[in-house]
Formats: structure tokens, sequence, C-alpha cells
């Protein structure tokens, strides 16, 4: 492993990290996501030496770096406000850690080069960070922080400070700078940043790290509500589950009855499903023999994608309809349907230990 | 919009009478002097001198002890400790003295009896009635103008971009000297200039510690009692210009330094 974490404690002001084990293998472009405040950022100063933990230890390459000076660390860090020098020119903003190191002017003249042509920023060396747009000064803080060639890369909310339009671009370079060979550390807020960077996430929440794992296995099989809710689960029924015979079905503390897949059963749990797998329909989908529940539209909502529907049919259902769907179906609120889906597609939570509400 | 006029001009009163009592004094002092008078203040020997004197003395107090200040500056700023609110109230404390008092204070601790006194005098320097007691007797009272402005200074400045200097593997006084200062200069340069201008003027604490040689807020003090007002008044003008000379100097060298600044950003579109 290339970076490990073991079970790090730091008490805070009004909060703290607990017990945190993670470990990111060379090559691995790792995303910690969490809300803000769950201890992200707090656990990525911890790693890079800018806060010393109470407890645990941190090792890169094997060697234990938890008391080392932040400058011996050999990680790079790019703060989510960039923090760039306001005083320095871009070309002095990522000469700045070269002037430091024991290099030939030949060999900082080629990393500039290097990164600046890497970034695409080679036009704004001359320039103050005050006139950069803000995917420009995203570019030159990591520019900034590649040019020290780091053994990893830590990025706190790389993102934020970036216009809706300029992060499919930034997203991008991400991933080519990670399939070059940098390991990376991406703290995010955003299901669809990890969704789309990340070969291995970590969900935190209050300070702890809750499930870790492929983004497929997190995001498909959460362990408990929350990560089910970063997910995009919005259908969570708590159920009791019955077997008779061979087949297994359960019943909701709302008592709407759901045949289910073949498999085996805990006695009672969490079942979730996505929108996207929910049918409305007026007399019951096609090829979807069981699970039709009758109900009453309570809301049309627009969506991203198309609309949102909300039925009551027992417990509330949330269900996707694109827009082509809804120009032919005109569904209104207060209108009865049929919500349908296949048993495959319900999916049990944490194998049916998630007590814990989030 | 009639009520929004009626505090327009209330508040334009109020402020204009404020200004009229700085202004109507000098501008008073300045019609009651003839241009003779002031020609011959202005080639009086001892006023140059005293002026002169004024100008250095300051100076080189400002400049000292803003080696010591700059670094009070940037701990009160950046540095959390035990009775930190005790250390500011001793940094202002010069402010709230009465100045007359604070030399007594400093008479005590640098005339021969004195600690440092005593130990100056070892080593050949007499410290009352002497250029270096009137230095510290100006840096004593006008101290806190540079500590609290460099203060505001260093606070202002983003912490993240002194962190990000320590991630990029500069040393604390590596951070300081190329981030954190850079980016405070201009409270810096302002407090300096406050200081300056403000141990320029002392009086108080500096007559007490050295009647001579005569700077120039003590000759005037002189000239006012051996002669009276009409002799104290021109030299008083002389000194008001040289210092508003100096003073405007200073902040048009510290705004000159912005400016470029600011046309070096405009450049580079």
């Amino acid at each position: 492993m290339m970076l490990r974490t073991e079970q790090l404690c730091k008490r805070l002001d009004s909060f703290c990290l607990r017990e945190i084990s993670l470990e990111v293998a060379r090559g691995d472009y790792y995303v910690l996501l969490g809300r803000s405040g769950a201890g992200k950022t707090q656990l990525l100063e911890v790693i890079c030496g800018l806060t010393l933990p109470d407890k645990g230890r941190v090792l890169l390459d094997g060697e234990d770096i938890t008391r080392k000076k932040v400058q011996d660390r050999g990680i790079g860090l790019v703060f989510q406000d960039l923090a760039l020098f306001p005083h320095y020119s871009v070309k002095d903003n990522i000469m700045y850690p070269l002037r430091l190191m024991k290099l030939s002017l030949k060999e900082k003249v080629e990393r500039v080069q290097r990164v600046t042509e890497e970034m695409n920023i080679t036009d704004l060396l001359l320039r103050k960070p005050a006139n950069l747009s803000g995917g420009e000064k995203q570019r030159v803080a990591l520019a900034r922080t590649l040019v020290t060639e780091p053994k990893i890369l830590l990025l706190d909310e790389p993102m934020a400070s970036v216009d809706a339009s300029l992060k499919d671009s930034i997203r991008r370079m991400l991933r080519r700078l990670n399939r070059n060979g940098q390991t990376i550390v991406h703290v995010t807020h955003d299901f669809g940043e990890a969704v789309s960077l990340a070969s291995r996430v970590g969900v935190m929440h209050n300070g702890s790290i809750i499930q870790e794992g492929t983004p497929a296995e997190v995001f498909n099989y959460p362990v408990n509500r929350f990560v089910a809710r970063y997910a995009g689960f919005k259908n969570f029924f708590r159920v009791t589950f019955i077997k008779s015979y061979d087949t297994w079905s359960c019943i909701s503390d709302n008592r709407t009855t759901f045949r289910l897949a073949k498999g085996e059963y805990p006695s009672s749990g969490l079942l979730i499903i996505t929108a996207g797998e929910v049918l409305v329909s007026r007399q019951g989908a096609a090829g979807v023999q069981i699970n039709n529940i009758h109900g009453v539209i309570d809301d049309v909502v627009p969506s991203p994608t198309g609309y949102e529907i909300t039925v009551i049919a027992g417990d509330k259902f949330y269900a996707d309809v694109t827009h082509r769907e809804m120009e032919v179906q005109k569904f209104v609120a207060g209108e009865p349907v049929i919500v349908s889906f296949r048993p495959e597609s319900l999916r049990l939570v944490g194998n049916g230990e998630d007590k814990k509400e989030y | 919009m009639k009520g929004h006029s009626l505090f327009n001009w209330v508040f334009a009163i109020l402020a204009s009478l404020v200004l009229l009592f700085i202004i109507a004094p000098l501008a008073g002092m300045f019609l009651d002097s003839s241009l003779g008078e002031m020609r011959s203040t202005a080639a009086d020997p001892v006023v140059r001198r005293s002026v002169w004197y004024t100008l250095v003395i300051a100076f080189a107090a400002t400049l000292l002890f803003a080696v010591g200040a700059v670094p009070l500056a940037w701990i009160m700023a950046r540095r959390k400790f035990p009775l930190k609110n005790v250390v500011q109230g001793i940094i202002d404390l010069p402010v709230v003295l009465p100045h007359t008092a604070a030399g007594i204070a400093l008479l005590g601790f640098l005339s021969r009896d004195g600690l440092l006194g005593g130990a100056a005098q070892k080593a050949g320097i007499l410290l009352v009635n002497n250029g270096a007691g009137i230095a510290l007797a100006m840096a004593f009272v006008s101290l806190p103008f540079l500590i609290n402005a460099a203060r505001d200074g260093f606070a202002a400045v983003p912490e993240r971009t002194e962190k990000a200097a320590l991630m990029l593997g500069a040393s604390p006084s590596r951070i300081f000297f190329t981030i954190s200062l850079p980016q405070a200069w201009r409270s810096v340069v302002s407090g300096f200039i406050m200081m300056f201008a403000r141990g320029m003027s002392e009086f108080g604490a500096v007559v007490i510690i050295a009647y001579h040689p005569m700077i120039a807020p003590v000759l005037i003090y002189d000239r006012f009692n051996t002669y009276g007002l009409s002799a104290a008044r021109p030299a008083s003008i002389i000194f008001i210009l040289v210092a508003l000379i100096f003073f405007v100097l200073f902040r048009v060298l510290a705004t000159e330094r912005r400016e470029i600044f600011r046309r070096e950003d405009d450049a580079t579109y």
C-alpha cells in the first residue's frame, strides 16, 4: 500500500476523527465522500502533517511519517480555496517550491514547462492570480503542487471554485493525471464527482469512514441509509421478511407487501430501490407480473432528466419519468396509478444490520 | 427623500464643524505670520538643526524598533498563547499614558541609576540629554501605531497561503519573508509612517529625557516660553510644513508602490 492510516484519532474543538484506517494503493484514485463537517478536510490535514493526530499512525510507502516534518513528507495538497500567492505571478507561484529544491536550472525550467503544458496554462504565466478565472486558478494551483512531483496528491474539494461548465474539463484533467500514474486522494461532498473519478470510495460521516470499496460496491450495496441517500436512493422501506415454501416476500411497516427475488434474508431489514427502477402506469407496467401496487400520485416535480413522481401506495414511492414518457402519459397529482418494480430491483441495505438512522 | 436630504445636511454640517476645528487654528497661525518672519526663521541655523534632528531621530527610532515590532505584530496576529490580552494591553499602554508620565518612567530607566542608562554608561553612552534617549522616548510613545497596524495587516493575510507555502517545502522564516510580509506590506508601511509621524511630534516624553539637543517640538516650546507667541509661531509653521512634506512623501511612495503593483496586474491582460 502506498498510503495507510492506522486508527487515526484527532479531537478538535467541536469535532473528532475516530479511528480512521484507510489504504490507498499506488495509482489509486481514492475519493473521500461526505457532507461538509464530516471531517474530510481534517483527515487530509492529518495525513499531510498540518495537524498532528492524538492517536494512530500515517504510513507512506511503508515509512511511518506521523511525526515527520510537513516539508519532508513528499505529499502535495491543493486546498479548497487554492491558496495561490496573490503577490506572485503564475510563473512565480509555480517556481516557488522549485526555488527551495536543489535542482539545476535546466531541470527547474523543464519541470515548469512540463506542468504548464500539462495543465494548459502556458499563456497565463505572467498574470497575477487576481486576474484568473476559477478554472485557471484551479489549474495553476494543481501545477504548483505537481511541479514538486509529490508521491501522492491530496485534493480538497477541487471543483468547489469551478463553474459547472468547467467541471468536465477539470474532471478529464484529473483522470488523465491519474492514468499517468499519479496517486490521488480527492475529498468531495459531490456523489457525481465520486462516481466519475474514483477507483475506490470511502464515505465519511461524523469523523468516521462508514463504508469503503469500489464505487459499484459502495453505491449499489450501501451499508446503511446514509450511504444509500448519498448514492441517490430515495425509496426506503423498513420491512419484516417472510418465507413461504421457497418464496420470499416481506411486509413493510406501512403494511405494504413486496415479493422478493430468490436469496436469503434476515428476519427484518431496510430495503431500497432506485427511483429509476420504479415504474408508474395506469394499467400496470408491461412485463412486470408481480409487485404492482395501487396508489395515488402525490406530486409531480421536474428533475434534470424529466420528472420525479411521488406516489402514495401504502408507502411513499419515488419514480423517475422521462420527458418523452410524460408527454405521452401526462400524469397529474391526485390521479390513481400503479407502481411496479421487479423483485430483483429491491436491495437489502447492510445485510439487514442497519439500525442506525442518519 | 426629504428625510434623507435632511440627514445628509445635518451630517455634512457636523462633519464640516469638526474639519473646521482642525483647520482653523492652523490657518490662523499661517495668516498671522508674515512671509519675512517665516523666511528669517527658516534661515535660522538653530531651527534648521532642530528640524533635522527631529526627522533623523524619529526615522532612526522607527527603523530600529521596527526590527522587533514587526515580529511582535506577527506573533500577535498568528499565535495563541496564555495572557495574550495582557500582552495586547501592554502594547497599547503608551497610548493611554500621559506622555509626561511616560517621560518620567523612562527617565528612571534611562538615567545613570536606571537599568538601561547604567548599562549604557558603562559602554560610554549617555542616554539622557542625548539623541539616543530622544529616540527611545519617541519610540516608547509611538510603537503601538506600528505594532497594531502591522498586526492587523498580518491578521488579514490568508493563513491558507502560509500553509500552502509550508506544504510546498518552505521553512517558517521563508514563509514569513516571502508570503506573510509581502502580503501585509501595506499595513506595515502604513504603521511605519504613523509611528514616524507620531514620534516626530512627541514633546511630553522627550522634554523630560532631553531638553537638549533640541528637537523641533521642544524648540517651539522654548521659543514660546522665552520670546512669546510671535516667536514660536514661525518655528511651528516651518516644522508643520516639513513634517507634512515628509508625511505626504512617505504616503505617496507607499501609494506609488501599490500603483506599480496594480499596473503590473493590468498589463498582464
